[in-house]
C-alpha cells in the first residue's frame, strides 16, 4: 500500500510541477522581437516527398518552392519575373524560347548549377514516374547551347509557353542528389532542408549562399497540426506566427490589433459538376434551371463565411482572362421553375450528390445547393465519399451524378480550360464541342488582346451551357500575428518565406 | 512452459500472415487508386494510366503481393511511396509518441480504477459508491474529441498549464516530454477507465463475497489486509486482462486524439496510409500493430499465470 501510495505522490507532484513552471525559455525570446529570426508557421496536411518532379501535391509544392529554384517566378499579381533565368527570348514564329541563365548560383552541395542541370530536370519531367509528364509533352527538343544558355522547342504553337517554366514542379534538381529527393532535397534555393519529421514539423535554415537578396528570417518552422481548433489556439498562446485559415474561423480574430489576416482569391473554382451522360442532366434546360435555382451568396456565406467571389464561369476572379459572367444565370427561382416545366419535370427528380468529405467547404457548399434545389421539386441524395473513393469513382471512372469540388488554376487559361474539349474524355468535358474550336484559337492568338476577346466567348458558352455550375472563387487566408510582414498569397499553390520577417 | 510459447509463436505466425492477406485484399477491393490521388484533380485518364503502371500497380495482384512478401521476410518492410523514407522508420519515428500516451494513460486509469472500484466496492451503495458509478457512464459517454478540445481551450489556451499541441521527445527535455503527453494521456484515460471500473469493482465484490473472506475475519487479520492482500489478489485476473486488451488499443494508435493535439502517432500514421493507399506502409504498419497485440497479450497472460498459479493456462497448450 505504501508503494503505491508514494507512487501516486510521485506522479502527483510531477504534473504538478510540469504544471507550475510556464516555459520561461520561450519567453525571452519573444520579449525581444526586432531581433526574432524564427517564424514558425502551421500546416495541417504533410507534403508527399520534397521531390518537385514526383508528385502533384501542393502540400509539397508550398514547402519546396522554398527549397528549389524554377527559371522564372511568378508575382502576386500573376507577373512572370526572372528566377534563375536572367533573360528570355520566344522566337519569332512562337515555337522556341531561349533563357540565358544565371552564372552565380550553386546548388546546397555547394556544386555550380549550369545548363545541363535544367536539361537533366526537364527530361526527367518528361519521364514516365512524372505526373505532369503529360503537360510538357509539346516540348520535343532541349538544347544546351551553352554553359548558361538552354533552348527549348515546341511541336505546336504555345503563346504562352514562357508561363510553362514558372510551375513549382520545374524547379531545377541536380543529377547527382535525385535517389533521395523525397527526402533529401536539394536545390538551390533560399532555404535549405534542416529537418523533416514525418507527421511532426519541417525545418527550413537560411542558405547563406544564396544567389539572390537573403532571406530575413534564419529559420521556418512549419508545425503539423491536423486540426483547425488546435491551429487557431496556437496561434492564440503566441507558439504559432502563422497560420491558414478557413472563413469561419476568420471572425474569431478579425479586428484584434494583435493578428493581421492575409486573404486574396484563390486561383481556383468551386463548381457543382453535373454528369452530362445521366439521361436528366443531359437536358440543357435542367442544369439551367439547377443553376438559377442556387443562392450562390447563402452557399458562399454558408460554406466560407463570406470569402468568397461569386463566379458564373470556371475562370477565378484574379485571372487576367476574367470575365464576368454572373448574370447569365441569376438566382431566380421562378424562372427555374419554369425552365423545369418546359424540360419535362415539372415535378422535379431525384438525383444523387458524391461530396468529398475531407474538403469540408465543398461539403457544406454541397449541403446548401442540395437545400436550395429541393425548394423548386429536385430531391438530392448526398453522400460522402473519402477522397481516394471520389478520385477514381467520380473524378476517374466518371460514375456519379453531381458532386460538389475545386479546381485548382494555372497561369494561362489554356491549361486550365483544356478539361472542357469534346475530346478530353474529362467527367465534365463539353461533349457539344462548342469550345473545342476556341479554344484551339486561343493557344495559337499572339495577339493578347484578341486572346482574351476568346476566352470571354469561351466563359460565356460554359455559363449558358453549364458542364458544372460555378459556385465561387474562395479566398486563400492566412491569419498571423500582427508583428509577421511579407507574406503573400500567390496564382500557383505556393509559400514563399523568402521576404517575411518580423517588424 | 517452452511448449506452450512455441505454439503461440507458431499461432502468432499464422495470424500474421492471415492478416496480411486480409489488408491486401481490402485495400484492393475499395475504390481509390495511388496513381489517380498522387496526380488529383488536373490529370487525364492517359496520365494516370501511365504512372499507374510506372508504379508497378498494373501488375497482378499475387506477383505485388509476392514481392512484398518475400521483402518482409527478409525482414525489409519497405518504402513508403508517400514519404519515400523506410516503412521501419516511419513506425520508429511514431513508436515512442504512441507507447508513452498509451502507457501514461493506462497509469492513470489504472490508479483511478483502482482506488475508486476498491472503495466502492468495499462500501458498497455509499457516495463514493454512486460518484464512482456516475463518473464511469460520464467517462464512456463523453467523445473523446469533444474533451480533448474542451482541454485545449481551458488548459491550453486560458489557463496556459500545458503546450496546446505537438510532441516533444524526452531526450529534448523531460519536463516537457510530460507536459506534451498529459492532456492527450488524461483525455484518452477519461475513455478507458469506466470499463476498468466496473470491472474492478465487479471483481473486487465477488471477491469479497467469498467464504475465505469470512475466514480471514474470524482469523481475525486487520480488515486492510483482508481487502488488500487477499480480497485485491483474487480479484485481479479480470482487471488484468481488460489492462492488456485497452493497452494494446492504444498502442494500435489513438487517431482522434492525436489528430486533436497534433501528435505524430501510429494512429495518424495509419490514417495517412489509408487515405493515400499507401500500401506498403499500411502493411508495415498493419504487421506491427498485430504484432504488438499479439505480444501484449502474451505478456498478460503470463502475468495472471503467475499472480494466480492456479490457472495454468499454459497446460492446456501442451
Amino acid at each position: 500500500m505504501k508503494k503505491i501510495v508514494s507512487i501516486i505522490m510521485a506522479l502527483v507532484m510531477l504534473l504538478s510541477l510540469s504544471a507550475c513552471s510556464d516555459g520561461s525559455t520561450d519567453n525571452e525570446q519573444t520579449t525581444n522581437p526586432t531581433e526574432k529570426t524564427e517564424l514558425t508557421m502551421g500546416y495541417q496536411t504533410d507534403p508527399e516527398g520534397l521531390d518537385p518532379q514526383r508528385t502533384a501535391a501542393a502540400s509539397t509544392f508550398s514547402i519546396t518552392n522554398n527549397i528549389y529554384d524554377t527559371l522564372v517566378g511568378v508575382t502576386s499579381d500573376w507577373e512572370i519575373t526572372p528566377r534563375l533565368a536572367k533573360s528570355w527570348k520566344v522566337s519569332e514564329d512562337g515555337m522556341e524560347i531561349t533563357f540565358a541563365l544565371r552564372d552565380d548560383v550553386y546548388f546546397h552541395n555547394g556544386r555550380q548549377f549550369n545548363a545541363s542541370d535544367v536539361e537533366f530536370t526537364f527530361n526527367r519531367l518528361k519521364d514516365a514516374e512524372s505526373p505532369k509528364a503529360g503537360d510538357y509533352e509539346n516540348i520535343i527538343k532541349i538544347e544546351t547551347i551553352d554553359d548558361y544558355n538552354i533552348k527549348f522547342s515546341t511541336e505546336k504553337l504555345d503563346v504562352e509557353l514562357l508561363k510553362w517554366f514558372a510551375y513549382p514542379w520545374t524547379a531545377i534538381v541536380p543529377e547527382e542528389a535525385v535517389d533521395n529527393l523525397k527526402t533529401e532535397p536539394v536545390g538551390t534555393g533560399a532555404f535549405t532542408l534542416k529537418e523533416w519529421v514525418p507527421q511532426q514539423r519541417i525545418i527550413l535554415q537560411r542558405n547563406d549562399n544564396y544567389y539572390g537578396e537573403k532571406a530575413k528570417l534564419e529559420t521556418v518552422k512549419l508545425m503539423l497540426i491536423p486540426d483547425a481548433t488546435s491551429m487557431m489556439a496556437g496561434l492564440q498562446v503566441g507558439d504559432l506566427d502563422i497560420i491558414p485559415l478557413s472563413g469561419d474561423q476568420v471572425t474569431m480574430i478579425e479586428g484584434n490589433a494583435e493578428y493581421s489576416v492575409v486573404s486574396q482569391p484563390m486561383n481556383a473554382v468551386q463548381i457543382m459538376s453535373l454528369n452530362t451522360n445521366n439521361e436528366i442532366l443531359a437536358n440543357e434546360k435542367v442544369r439551367q434551371a439547377m443553376a438559377m435555382a442556387i443562392n450562390k451568396d447563402e452557399v458562399i456565406e454558408a460554406s466560407s463565411f463570406g470569402y468568397g467571389d461569386k463566379i458564373g464561369s470556371h475562370l477565378p476572379s484574379t485571372s487576367p482572362d476574367y470575365y464576368d459572367t454572373n448574370d447569365v444565370m441569376e438566382y431566380n427561382v421562378e424562372k427555374a421553375k419554369q425552365l423545369l416545366k418546359e424540360a419535362g419535370y415539372e415535378n422535379g427528380f431525384e438525383i444523387k450528390m458524391a461530396l468529398p468529405k475531407n474538403y469540408q467547404i465543398h461539403v457544406d457548399a454541397g449541403q446548401v445547393i442540395a437545400d436550395q434545389l429541393s425548394k423548386i421539386g429536385i430531391t438530392v441524395n448526398v453522400e460522402l465519399v473519402e477522397w481516394g473513393t471520389w478520385l477514381s469513382e467520380v473524378y476517374g471512372a466518371k460514375n456519379f451524378e453531381t458532386t460538389v469540388v475545386g479546381h485548382t488554376g494555372r497561369l494561362d487559361s489554356y491549361a486550365f480550360l483544356k478539361r472542357y474539349k469534346s475530346t478530353s474524355e474529362d467527367y465534365i468535358s463539353l461533349k457539344t464541342g462548342e469550345v473545342d474550336l476556341l479554344l484551339e484559337h486561343a493557344l495559337q492568338e499572339l495577339d493578347n488582346n484578341k486572346r482574351k476577346e476568346i476566352y470571354q466567348e469561351i466563359q460565356i458558352i460554359l455559363a449558358n451551357k453549364l458542364p458544372a455550375i460555378y459556385i465561387q472563387a474562395p479566398h486563400t487566408m492566412f491569419g498571423m500575428s500582427s508583428n509577421v510582414e511579407g507574406m503573400s498569397i500567390y496564382p500557383i499553390d505556393v509559400y514563399d518565406f523568402k521576404d517575411v520577417y518580423f517588424k | 512452459m517452452l511448449n506452450y510459447i512455441l505454439n503461440r509463436i507458431k499461432s502468432s505466425i499464422v495470424v500474421l500472415f492471415v492478416v496480411s492477406i486480409i489488408t491486401f485484399v481490402v485495400l484492393m477491393i475499395i475504390p481509390g487508386d495511388p496513381a489517380q490521388l498522387i496526380l488529383g484533380t488536373e490529370a487525364t485518364p492517359d496520365v494516370v494510366q501511365e504512372l499507374h503502371s510506372a508504379m508497378g500497380l498494373d501488375k497482378p495482384l499475387y506477383v505485388q503481393y509476392g514481392n512484398w512478401l518475400i521483402s518482409f521476410l527478409k525482414l525489409d518492410m519497405g518504402t513508403s511511396y508517400l514519404y519515400g523514407e523506410s516503412v521501419t522508420t516511419l513506425i520508429l519515428n511514431c513508436l515512442p509518441v504512441t507507447l508513452s500516451i498509451a502507457l501514461y494513460s493506462m497509469i492513470i486509469a489504472t490508479i483511478i480504477s483502482f482506488i475508486f472500484g476498491i472503495i466502492s466496492a468495499i462500501k458498497k451503495n455509499s457516495f463514493i459508491d454512486y460518484f464512482s458509478r456516475s463518473i464511469m457512464q460520464l467517462g464512456t459517454a463523453i467523445p473523446s474529441f469533444w474533451i480533448g478540445m474542451v482541454f485545449v481551450v481551458f488548459f491550453g489556451l486560458k489557463l496556459k498549464w500545458f503546450p496546446i499541441s505537438g510532441y516533444v521527445p524526452a531526450s529534448e527535455s523531460f519536463l516537457g516530454f510530460i507536459k506534451s503527453i498529459t492532456m492527450p494521456s488524461v483525455v484518452l484515460a477519461i475513455g478507458e477507465f469506466g470499463l476498468l471500473l466496473r470491472i474492478v469493482r465487479s471483481s473486487m465484490q465477488e471477491s469479497i463475497s467469498q467464504d475465505y473472506m469470512d475466514m480471514a475475519k474470524v482469523k481475525g487479520l486487520s480488515m486492510r489486509k483482508i481487502y488488500l492482500k487477499y480480497a485485491l489478489r483474487g480479484a485481479m485476473v479480470a482487471p488484468l486482462t481488460i489492462i492488456g486488451m485497452q493497452f494494446a488499443k492504444l498502442v494500435g494508435g489513438t487517431t482522434v486524439v492525436e489528430t486533436v493535439f497534433a501528435l505524430p502517432g501510429l494512429g495518424r500514421l495509419v490514417l495517412t496510409a489509408v487515405e493515400h493507399r499507401d500500401i506498403v506502409l499500411l502493411q508495415g504498419l498493419v504487421m506491427f500493430i498485430t504484432a504488438s497485440v499479439i505480444l501484449i497479450t502474451f505478456i498478460v497472460d503470463i502475468l495472471i499465470m503467475f499472480m494466480n498459479p492456479r490457472i495454468k493456462t499454459f497446460e492446456r497448450g501442451e
